[in-house]
């Protein structure tokens, strides 16, 4: 049947859950009536029970939609009432005393009501809800806060030691730059962090699991730079820190006879490594001047090997290989002092760093279980490493961990040097330049290649003899790359 | 289960409609004053069906219907003076009528857009409580209160004030109620104990909450107790005038137990078949309020045709406004409720309220309107 | 296996409980000849007689005060309170009587009494009837509180509760009894006060219980959508609680939401944060956030769906400790 024009339909009403429909029973009007609000006008069928549905329009019954007997789905339209607009005879508003009067009407808890709910004996009943977000304005940061109050309170919290945000170097930010207020529960003062004002030296601010890192490494929290958003202490900045991390340093004022350069970002983290490492752990340096023609043809060899090809071999990795097995005989050079505990912990496995000099500072990143890589594979950490720390992108965990470092000073054209430790570390090795020099092999003097090693060790933990066979251990390998057979 | 009320019970009109005279109960009513009952009851009734049908329509979350019980609201509700106090339960809609609390302003409870939409200082009608029997303690707290005024027994009509508080056979089970009695006894408090025993608590029948009728509770209170006719407007009205004049002239509390029927369900999505017989239902239509009025007006001429017919032409015109008025209620906006909270307000409840202003403001319809 | 919803799942279970043990007893408002206002205990007085299934007279303290005596005799009451909001007028008995007895006999005397409490909002209710009062219950010693999320949920924990010795106060949300699911009624059970994660995920644990729990998985399949992936822990016991899943949840994700209805301000998230604080600190990405009720009553129920945490409000919030 089709509905009339200018009339209203009164469309069967939402059910709630489980019941999706019902049956039309019996009309109690047909076209041509007069109805009044509320008159009752049909009688339908639900699971639960007879339901009387008064009707909310006035007007005169155009068309009954749905025959008695016929089972219709909830918003289907069952009876249209044109109120006068199309002519017809409409209601004057007034409305009368619905037919039933003092009826009792059926209940139907748990059955259908109005607007897609359940019936419920004290109220609309429960909605049925959809897992879809509500559409949000644009840019709208989740929070109860606004960003420029937050921010407000997030710079007057602070003391005037922390360096203010920058965001690029906490990966796991989300948009907003400064994490937001709560949803209901409110802090004394919006934005976190706040730095606690107690016993009137403002508190480094760093999330638990950094702090536990900067316990873990060794790393005095309040001597590092924070980069997070609100002055917050990083991850990276502690692992940077610990290691040298990055960050441009700035161009120096000039005026006359000199030149300031500011003290800063790595540098200055640099300067203060040096000075706890050297102030630190009484260093001796022993050194040695070695025939390496060997590990020269070794190289050779290497370079021309199928297997290598895509890789850099270079006589460091002679050495860095030479490194990680003689320290399996003097494993104390692959240690570390905790003055704290008062323990000397030595380390499974090397992590060997090695120290470059990047366009922004020096760096000494590590590579991770050297001891355990074939030579191929040791290649291929090296020659990566190397690239990345040229192009400036050494993350910060290639930099944290670090158990012993090789610092090629060769590259220079230096012989030799008095390395200082990298802070946590027990040993550094020195290379020098690997030269053409006259020396005397089977009674001769020959031109052969010549480097000079330098040993420098914390003589807390390694002790003359110790130092000494180690040095010489590495030595031998480097001189007689054959000799690794024996390890 | 007793339809029918005790031996004691006072009647001043039948169900036929016929006048009954009262050893101790009077009704000095004129015939205008009966009329003006007659509206009362009518225009009442109305109310609470059409609120019924707006339930049935989704525009109201429940209602609870007084059917049957109009008699009761309105005869004590007319029996009230102007500077009298009110507490009711959620059921009396008859009783705010009598009050002058504007029919659309109960429905805000019932649709949900308040808790209670009038101000009960200028009414003196209490907001509706919905725990069972609390409003007993605080009608008698509120007697003390007359009682320290002194403005009980002082002879000055206008002056002399009682309070009734009104409640359900199932609350004179609570502890509250209980404990009501006897504070209003032994403090001697002006309150009139007006219980409308309608014979249901949602399912549970009168005998499960007491073994005796229950206006005879009060003796064991020691204050009197009255079983009227909740049906007879005459006889209601008579005993509540009664009882409220004892209270304002200082002799303290007495129970008003007012038989009647619940004809209709507890609320609206309650299905009395379950629990009740259609026998009991068909033997109280016998007994209807309105209808033994009209009878006694009609048939002593005390009203004429003209007279029916404008009643029920306003009780259609008042349906209609409240129907009108109903949809168009505007809903509460949610950021009010954090001011509504304390007298002083606290920083946590502003802070609340502003983060809850922001959060709204971030969705795309944006300006914090409720969607319902 | 059957599907049945929340509240057929609890009939169920009473009546396997009462089948098992004859001192099992039912009492209430409308429990017997009605059902139960939400038809929870349909058809249960009439199969185990007026005796056990009773219909008490209008008094939440009565109700309470003679469980403890029925208790105290032998019996198990399961007691209903019709609505949460009603349960205040028994609280005396609940908190003074019920939770102490044992402690004060110093173990002599049991109280196996289970309080069913429908509560929550989310109906569209009058006054009273959208309360969720589980943390005062959480946090009176001698008291145990739980709450189901979903109809298997329901059938087994209210077996337990009844056969459990220690008095419990059983949450119902009254928003999910019409909801279906999946009951096998043959499965074995997991225990009573332990909680469960109701879906995995990686970036951030959402706690919840009751109610919350459908509306956290919402959530969390909308969060999927935004590449967000959402753990979900039911808490299901409130009191005690069991922390081994929801600790190693945090350890794994290091953020957590909680949800509830009930006002934050001294509610169930208030001990988890602090919980989570000391066990889990150094796993914290983000300080723990609560997302619940303002410091306000309940307010009309035209605007509760504004006052209640929904799928949105936990969705801000798991940005937020993502932000951190």
């Amino acid at each position: 049947m089709s509905p009339t024009s200018g009339a209203k339909q009164f469309k069967l009403p939402d059910v709630g859950e489980g019941l999706t429909e019902a049956e039309i029973v019996t009309w109690r009007v047909k076209p041509g009536d007069t109805v009044e609000v509320n008159d009752v006008v049909v009688e339908i069928e639900t699971a639960k029970s007879l339901v009387e549905l008064p009707c909310p329009y006035a007007g005169t019954v155009a068309d009954l939609l749905v025959g008695e007997g016929e089972t219709v789905a909830v918003g289907t339209p069952i009876i249209a009432v044109s109120d006068g607009s199309d002519g017809s005879d409409g209601s004057d508003g007034a409305v009368g005393i619905p037919a039933e009067e003092g009826a009792v009407e059926p209940g139907l808890i748990g059955g259908p009501a109005p607007g897609g709910r359940t019936s419920v004996l004290v109220g609309y009943g429960p909605k049925t809800t959809e897992a879809k977000r509500r559409p949000r304005k644009t840019g709208a940061v989740p929070t109860g806060v606004s960003s420029a109050t937050a921010q407000q309170g997030v710079q007057s919290a602070f003391s005037t030691e922390v360096t203010p945000p920058t965001p690029e170097l906490d990966v796991e930010q989300a948009e907003p730059a400064v994490p937001q207020v709560a949803d209901v529960v409110t802090r004394r003062s919006p934005g976190p962090p706040v730095a606690a004002l107690g016993g009137g030296a403002a508190r480094v601010l760093a999330k638990p699991p950094v702090r536990k890192l900067a316990k873990d490494l060794g790393v005095d929290l309040g001597a590092v730079p924070a980069t997070g958003p609100g002055g917050v202490v990083t991850r990276a900045d502690v692992e940077g820190h610990a290691r040298g991390a990055s960050s441009t340093p700035e161009a120096a004022p000039t005026s006359g006879s000199e030149t300031r350069i500011p003290v800063k970002g790595v540098r200055k983290m640099t300067a203060q490594a040096m000075v706890a490492s050297a102030f630190t752990a009484p260093h001796v340096t022993e050194w040695v001047t070695i025939d390496a023609t060997r590990t020269m043809r070794l190289v050779q060899r290497l370079r021309a090997d199928r297997d290598f090809a895509d890789v850099k071999v270079s006589p460091l990795l002679v050495v860095a290989k030479a490194v990680c097995l003689a320290a399996r005989r003097t494993p104390e050079v692959n240690a570390t002092f905790d003055d704290a505990a008062q323990e000397i912990v030595l380390k499974h496995g090397v992590n060997l760093g090695i120290a470059a000099a990047t366009p922004r500072g020096l760096v000494v990143p590590n590579i991770k279980g050297a001891d355990q890589m074939t030579l191929r594979e040791l290649a291929g950490a090296l020659s990566e490493l190397t690239d990345t720390a040229r192009e400036g992108r050494t993350q910060p965990e290639q930099m944290a961990g670090g158990t012993f470092t090789i610092t090629n000073v060769g590259v220079f054209g230096v012989d030799a040097g008095t390395p200082i430790l990298n802070p946590g570390e027990t040993g550094i090795l020195a290379v020098g330049a690997i030269a053409k020099k006259p020396w005397v092999v089977r009674s001769r003097v020959r031109p052969r290649w010549v480097t000079t090693l330098a040993l420098s060790f914390d003589h807390r933990v390694v002790d003359g003899a110790q130092g000494s066979r180690f040095l010489a251990d590495v030595a031998a390998l480097v001189h007689d790359p054959a000799q690794a057979l024996l390890h | 289960m007793s339809n029918d009320g005790s031996a004691d019970l006072v009647q001043l009109l039948t169900p036929e409609g016929e006048r009954r005279k009262h050893p101790d109960y009077r009704c000095d009513l004129d015939d205008a004053a009966i009329r003006d009952l007659y509206r009362d009851l009518v225009l009442t009734r109305r109310i609470d069906t059409e609120a019924t049908a707006l339930q049935r329509q989704g525009e109201l979350g429940i209602w609870a219907s007084l059917l049957g019980q109009e008699a009761a609201q309105i005869g004590s509700g007319r029996a009230l003076r102007p500077q009298d106090h009110a507490f009711p339960t959620y059921r009396e809609h008859g009783v705010a009528w009598c009050r002058g609390v504007d029919p659309l302003r109960l429905l805000g409870l019932f649709r949900g857009v308040d808790q209670g939409g009038w101000d009960p200082r200028e009414t003196n009608f209490h907001l509706y409580t919905i725990v069972i029997g609390a409003q007993t303690l605080h009608a008698t707290g509120y007697a003390m209160g007359i009682q320290r005024d002194g403005a009980v027994g002082t002879g000055d009509a206008d002056r002399d004030a009682a309070v009734i508080a009104y409640f359900g056979d199932g609350a004179t089970s609570q502890g509250d109620v209980n404990e009501a009695f006897i504070w209003a006894s032994v403090l001697n408090a002006p309150v009139v104990f007006f219980c409308q025993n309608n014979q249901w608590a949602i399912s549970e029948p009168i005998e499960r909450q007491s073994r005796i009728p229950l206006y005879q509770r009060a003796m064991g209170f020691g204050f009197p107790g009255v079983q009227v006719d909740g049906n007879d407007v005459l006889a209601c009205h008579a005993v509540a005038t009664a009882a409220l004049q004892r209270a304002r002239e200082g002799q303290g509390p007495t129970l008003v137990e007012a038989f009647t029927y619940r004809m209709g369900a507890h609320t609206t999505s309650d299905d009395p078949t379950r629990y009740r017989l259609s026998g009991d239902l068909e033997h109280w239509k016998l007994k209807d309020p309105i209808a033994r009025v009209k009878a006694y007006l009609s048939r002593g001429g005390g009203a004429d045709e003209a007279f029916f017919a404008d009643v029920e032409a306003e009780s259609g015109s008042i349906a209609q406004r409240l129907r009108e008025g109903c949809l168009s209620m505007p809903d509460p906006h949610v950021l009010d409720i954090f001011d509504q909270v304390y007298a002083e307000p606290t920083d946590e409840l502003a802070r609340q309220k502003e983060q809850l202003a922001t959060y709204l403001a971030g969705f795309e319809t944006g300006d914090g309107a409720v969607s319902a | 296996m059957t599907q049945l919803t929340l509240a057929k799942a609890l009939t169920s279970g009473m009546r396997a409980a009462m089948e098992s043990d004859p001192k099992v007893l039912i009492m209430g408002e409308d429990v017997g000849k009605l059902g139960g206002v939400f038809r929870v205990t349909d058809g249960l007085q009439k199969d185990f007689g007026e005796d056990r299934v009773i219909d008490t007279p209008l008094a939440e303290s009565g109700i309470l005060g003679t469980a403890v005596g029925l208790a105290l005799r032998g019996y198990r009451p399961v007691c209903e309170i019709q609505f949460d909001g009603f349960v205040y007028p028994a609280y005396d008995q609940i908190v003074s009587q019920v939770a102490k007895m044992r402690f004060r006999s110093q173990g002599r005397l049991s109280m196996p009494i289970v309080i069913r409490i429908p509560f929550g909002g989310g109906i569209g209710a009058v006054e009273h009837h959208s309360e969720s009062p589980e943390a005062q219950f959480a946090h009176t010693a001698g008291l145990k509180v739980v709450a189901c999320a979903n109809p298997a949920d329901a059938y087994w924990m209210i077996q337990q509760a009844i056969a459990s010795d220690d008095p419990i106060v059983f949450l119902e949300p009254k928003r999910r009894y019409w909801e279906k699911a999946e009951v096998d009624e043959s499965a074995t059970p997991v225990p009573l006060h332990s909680s469960r994660i109701v879906r995995e995920g990686d970036d951030v644990t959402v706690l919840a219980y009751g109610p919350m729990v459908k509306t956290s998985l919402e959530a969390a399949i909308a969060a999927g959508e935004e590449h967000k992936s959402l753990e979900v822990v039911d808490l299901r016991s409130l009191s005690p609680l069991d922390m081994d899943p929801v600790l190693a949840s945090v350890r794994k994700t290091g953020r957590a939401v909680v949800v509830h209805e009930a006002v934050v301000n001294l509610g169930l998230g208030a001990e988890l944060a602090a919980r989570i604080s000391e066990d889990a600190f150094y796993a914290l990405e983000s300080p723990v956030l609560r997302v619940g009720g303002f410091d306000t009553p309940y307010p009309p129920s035209r605007i509760e769906e504004e006052y209640l945490p929904d799928l949105d409000r936990v969705l801000d919030a798991v940005d937020r400790a993502l932000a951190y």
